[in-house]
């Protein structure tokens, strides 16, 4: 055998593993796109919501640790509570507005089978991080937030920067300005002290 | 200015809207207030009560809260005719007439639940605001002489009946029936607001 046929055999096969490992390289490729598909579809970014099961204890202990740094406003609503989906955009948006002085905390009081659902609603909100559920009785959990509360939905409650100690609370759906107001209050008493 | 009047004005009707739930105790408000009912005539509590009392349920055709506790509203309604205690379910929800809570909705909602007590309209959310209720259901038991003994919610269970754990008006019920103590006067539970006109 010649140098030259020596050297087209080799040329040849060089070509036919590159083809091989092209195609290895896109098949590689094909299913890894295949799985990561599928895992979008079963499972939607959930990385994005973290949504964690609390007690009214644990939602107090939480505002608690934002005291003298942050004002907090917590907003009780359901999935299934038409006024609450109504304002939750709107409370969303102040959230992103005030993000340097206060910390808003979504308080889910679906039922914890539904979780999938508020998961779901959260995302659709552009809502990402930590998210809360209730897992508590009602009639404890109503009268451990506030005593003031009724129980209808939804509710929303505003502490303090400073003190922690609450500004304002009402129930039913409410314009931006009373949000608005009630932070802005939030925020500043904290700063007069 | 203009933003300290408005807050002033939101502090106000919070206080207003929080005035205050029926205390215990209290006779029945605007009994002899005729509503129109499920049926096509027009009905006041008073027509509604039964010799041993009156069981009143805030509710509504347009809240989840409902359609889980509502299959309870007929075990119960029966359980204290037998007593001699009267129910009647009042509709306040005065801003969702045209979306879901009118009248004829409300007859359709009866027909199908088939509702065996009077179901009435609250005009203008009148007898919502003289109770003090805000949410539905929302429950008010009164006794043979027209007090207020319960109010608050049927029990803790909305999902399931068979998993209550405490049943919250039937023992208050039992109670008055027999003449005990009644150990929970006031409950809680989580419920639509009620649409008032001013929402």
């Amino acid at each position: 055998m010649t140098w030259a046929a020596v050297c087209r055999i080799g040329q040849e096969e060089i070509k036919k593993r590159f083809a091989q490992s092209l195609f290895h390289h896109f098949n590689m490729l094909r299913w890894n796109t295949i799985l990561f598909l599928l895992l979008m579809m079963v499972h939607p970014s959930q990385a994005d919501v973290n949504l964690k099961e609390v007690s009214a204890s644990d939602i107090l202990s939480a505002v608690a640790e934002y005291k003298g740094e942050k004002a907090v406003l917590v907003n009780y609503w359901a999935t299934w509570c038409g006024p609450c989906v109504e304002e939750f955009p709107m409370i969303v948006h102040l959230a992103e507005q005030f993000a340097d002085d206060a910390i808003i905390l979504f308080v889910s009081t679906d039922w914890l089978d539904a979780k999938q659902r508020v998961i779901e609603f959260l995302q659709k909100q552009g809502v990402t991080g930590l998210s809360l559920i209730k897992n508590q009785n009602d009639n404890e959990f109503i009268d451990s937030i506030s005593r003031e509360w009724s129980g209808a939905l939804p509710f929303t409650i505003v502490y303090d920067k400073n003190t922690g100690n609450v500004v304002d609370f009402w129930e039913g759906k409410q314009p931006e300005k009373r949000f608005f107001y009630a932070i802005e209050k939030a925020i500043s008493e904290g700063n007069q002290r | 200015m203009k933003n300290s009047l408005l807050w002033i004005l939101l502090l106000m009707l919070t206080a207003v809207v929080s005035a205050g739930e029926l205390e215990i105790g209290s006779d029945i408000p605007m009994a002899d207030m005729k509503m129109p009912d499920v049926s096509g005539k027009t009905v006041s509590l008073n027509d509604a009560r039964g010799e041993n009392g009156l069981l009143v349920i805030f509710s509504c055709n347009t809240c989840p809260w409902v359609d889980k506790w509502e299959d309870r509203y007929i075990t119960i309604s029966q359980k204290f005719q037998i007593e001699g205690v009267g129910t009647i379910a009042i509709n306040s929800n005065e801003n969702t007439r045209k979306r879901g809570d009118s009248l004829d909705d409300m007859m359709k909602r009866a027909n199908k639940a088939k509702y065996d007590f009077y179901y009435t309209m609250d005009e203008e959310s009148k007898l919502a605001s003289a109770f003090g209720a805000t949410r539905t259901p929302h429950i008010y038991l009164f006794n043979n002489e027209g007090k207020l003994v319960y109010r608050g919610a049927i029990d803790d269970n909305a999902k399931k009946a068979e998993k209550v754990k405490n049943p919250y008006l039937i023992d208050a019920f039992e109670a008055m029936i027999s003449g005990k103590e009644i150990k929970t006067t006031s409950t809680k539970a989580l419920g639509c607001g009620i649409k008032f006109a001013s929402n």
